[in-house]
């Protein structure tokens, strides 16, 4: 795509390029100045052209360190309750802030179409697979957005991790702490093609994983196959199933298309689900080789 | 095009067939309905005879074979509940399943020698089917009736994964399912279709094939051992129009010479039981013109839960779309629905959901909620038109360092090596991983070529990290690796 073109395309989305780059430029050589901030496998970022950058998520400063260490404009997903703060209003989308209300219906989807605006005008987009914060310090399970996102779209995944950030700002803490060792690692690009048939559903979970693989290589953390705003997994001692946990009263359609999910599905008693199941006995095969 | 009623009780099914229409034809012989019904009715005289009440259980130790027609109907017919057995199963393996269900009785065909040989520790008096005495219409006791709440039969699961269970079907559940496969499907059995039955009877699949041409009047072919050539030969000689096989079959006949001048009467292609590999469906495609339609269902759910049969798109390595009635949800660990498109536990309710496992309760509360929710241990994901591809049982899932590696799509890497001819994966135990895959590899490959291929394809963390080279893999029946066999 030529300049002319993506100055074009750019104007649809919030936040001019004249804004963020006087706003850029001086927090990037604050945050060099004020952090010991090391950057590696900036080579991987494409030079022109859309991609999706997808870090782990440990701490609120991720959203100013990770966007300070790339060489091109990136956009990303912010909550809609900034559009209603005079302090942040003008700010966050010139720092290539996307407001979404997240009352809305369908959050998710809206979210969605606003990041392929972002790609299809061939641009970097960040989003955190994880969801939202790790407050368990591991690496959680990913969301597909990004695997879906990116077959749409046509664009590479960038996995990056980063370390630091939770000693510059720990949970709930409001400021950022200054004099810390910060490093960001970006990860090769990565292809839904490479992982599967595209139009085969199982791919997006085989990818995603393999996004959360190279993720978990590049910050250092312990994966954990569960979502990190899941609830604790339940139990041995479920007692019978109580129409309170069920949920599951709206019929799924069946035969045709998706079928609608009805709400949470009863376990069944005595169920046990490990977040991991490392087998503690060392079992040699049966069969000698 | 013959189309009967959706409720149709098996037994009284057979009444309403045509008497001289052919029924089965098994090593030349043909026998006509009628013959099936004096058959049926032998076999209730002689159950009768010697006390047989209903509700008891009577086992039947016979393959896909003629007398395991009419020794499951005469024994449905007292209304007793039919545990179908595998002949070929050691008889202290027999004796050992059949001990806890207290059967009142072991029929035995001519195939089930070993059940024959160990009839003095067997949990109950054996009886040769063949040898059951011909008796007048006159002497036929009345068929008993049973409420569709009822248990029709005890299936033993084939278990892969843990010790066979038996899971108790209801009339309800045979019908409703036998239903789907006929009349609720545009593309279901019909009483004009010639059918190959080569399955195992005592695996849901094959005996769903087997009642369905009960129920339909259809003609079935029997054949109680399969041999690729000498099926193919049956299919052609007498036209077979619908053809089911377990994946290993159909990558028989598909790779068999003489082949495609042998199936140009098939006009509907099933596959069940196990997952078909992608290369299986491409072969029959090129070379029949044929696409497979594969289904996905458990014991617990009496065999159907979606199908591709009768639906205008299929999508190769898609079991379909579930059946009208059932409903299908992909679920996380902790029961919350999954994102669209994402992968999770199949769970599923509707009429063919078992009535539990056979005197085990606890083991049904593990898979059944209260609601009626089966939860099946197999991975799943639905596309945006609504077919269901199948991931793996989420047992067989292997952790290395949290990451979950899906058996299957190791074992397709390693079987598109040009050198190897079939694989199986499982986890191995590691200290510091939680598991690695460890890969049983038939083929000449040497380990240093396996290794650089994987490395080639796939993420580290799901490269095998041990292998072996072996002769061959440990199958069930029905040509399912039995991966604790490997563990």
């Amino acid at each position: 795509m030529n300049p002319s073109a993506a100055a074009t395309a750019n104007e649809a989305l919030p936040g001019s390029d004249m804004a963020n780059k006087l706003l850029v430029g001086p927090i990037r050589l604050a945050a060099k100045t004020l952090w010991d901030l090391t950057i590696e496998g900036l080579e991987n970022i494409p030079a022109d052209g859309p991609a999706i950058l997808t870090p782990n998520h440990l701490s609120f400063c991720d959203s100013v360190f990770v966007p300070v260490s790339l060489p091109r404009r990136m956009w990303a997903i912010g909550k809609g309750e900034y559009m209603d703060d005079w302090k942040t209003k003008f700010i966050f989308p010139a720092l290539g802030m996307i407001p979404v209300d997240r009352s809305g219906g369908d959050a998710a989807q809206v979210a969605l179409n606003a990041a392929a605006r972002v790609l299809d005008a061939g641009n970097l987009f960040m989003m955190y697979p994880e969801g939202t914060r790790s407050r368990s310090g591991h690496l959680h399970k990913g969301r597909t957005g990004p695997a879906r996102l990116s077959l749409r779209c046509g664009a590479p995944i960038v996995p990056v991790g980063h370390q630091g950030t939770v000693a510059v700002q720990p949970p709930d803490y409001p400021l950022m702490k200054p004099f810390k060792k910060v490093t960001v690692r970006f990860g090769a690009p990565m292809r839904v093609e490479d992982h599967g048939d595209p139009d085969d559903p199982r791919t997006m979970r085989i990818f995603t994983d393999a996004v959360m693989f190279q993720v978990a290589q590049l910050s250092g953390q312990q994966y954990v196959h569960t979502y990190a705003n899941a609830p604790e997994p339940e139990t041995t001692d479920v007692g019978p199933t109580s129409p309170a946990s069920t949920g599951a009263t709206s019929p799924a359609s069946s035969g045709a298309g998706i079928p609608t999910p009805p709400g949470r599905i009863a376990l069944p008693p005595r169920r046990p689900v490990p977040i991991v199941d490392i087998r503690s006995a060392s079992t040699a095969p049966a069969i000698a080789p | 095009m013959v189309r009967r009623g959706v409720d149709v009780y098996l037994v009284e099914a057979v009444e309403r067939h045509p008497s001289t229409d052919t029924a089965f034809v098994e090593e030349g012989q043909s026998f006509d309905w009628a013959h099936v019904r004096q058959r049926a009715g032998d076999v209730r005289s002689h159950l009768t005879e010697v006390g047989v009440a209903p509700g008891d259980r009577v086992a039947i130790a016979a393959s896909s074979e003629y007398e395991f027609v009419y020794a499951l109907l005469g024994a449905l017919g007292v209304g007793a509940i039919v545990v179908p057995t595998n002949p070929m199963s050691p008889g202290p393996e027999l004796i050992r399943m059949l001990g806890p269900l207290e059967p009142s009785m072991i029929l035995s065909s001519p195939m089930a020698r070993s059940m024959l040989d160990y009839g003095h520790d067997a949990p109950a008096p054996v009886f040769d089917i063949a040898s059951i005495r011909e008796r007048s219409t006159a002497e036929h006791p009345a068929v008993v009736r049973r409420d569709e709440d009822e248990t029709a039969l005890l299936m033993m699961t084939s278990g892969t994964s843990g010790p066979a269970k038996a899971a108790m079907l209801s009339h309800a559940n045979l019908t409703w399912s036998l239903a789907n496969m006929c009349d609720k499907n545009p593309a279901g059995m019909q009483a004009d279709d010639v059918v190959l039955c080569a399955l195992p009877t005592a695996h849901v699949f094959g005996l769903m094939v087997i009642t369905a041409v009960i129920r339909q009047g259809a003609l079935g072919i029997l054949r109680s051992r399969f041999e690729a050539a000498a099926t193919l030969d049956l299919i052609n000689n007498h036209g077979v129009t619908l053809l089911g096989g377990a994946p290993l079959m159909w990558h028989r006949w598909s790779a068999d010479p003489g082949a495609p001048a042998k199936m140009t009467s098939v006009t509907r292609a099933l596959s069940g039981a196990a997952a078909l590999p992608l290369e299986v469906h491409e072969a029959v495609l090129d070379r029949f013109s044929l696409q497979i339609c594969e289904g996905y269902g458990l014991t617990e759910t009496s065999a159907i839960v979606a199908t591709s049969l009768g639906q205008p798109d299929v999508k190769p390595t898609s079991v379909g779309r579930p059946v009208p009635g059932v409903e299908v949800v992909l679920v996380e660990p902790d029961g919350t629905p999954v994102e669209p498109g994402d992968t999770g536990e199949i769970v599923v309710r509707g009429p063919g959901i078992f009535q539990g496992y056979w005197n085990d309760p606890d083991a049904t509360d593990e898979v059944r909620t209260a609601d009626g929710w089966l939860w099946t241990g197999d991975g799943g994901a639905f596309d945006a038109d609504g077919n269901l591809f199948i991931v793996d049982r989420l047992k067989d899932v292997i952790i290395v360092s949290g990451f979950n590696v899906y058996p299957a799509e190791v074992e397709e890497v390693l079987r598109e090596h040009p050198r190897v001819a079939s694989a199986a994966v499982v986890g191995s135990a590691h200290d510091e991983r939680g598991e690695t895959v460890a890969a049983w590899v038939v083929g000449d490959a040497d380990e240093a070529s396996l290794r650089s291929w994987a490395e080639g394809q796939l993420a580290s963390y799901k490269r095998p990290t041990d292998y072996y080279l072996v002769d061959e893999l440990p199958l069930t029946i029905t040509g399912k690796v039995m991966r604790r066999e490997l563990r």
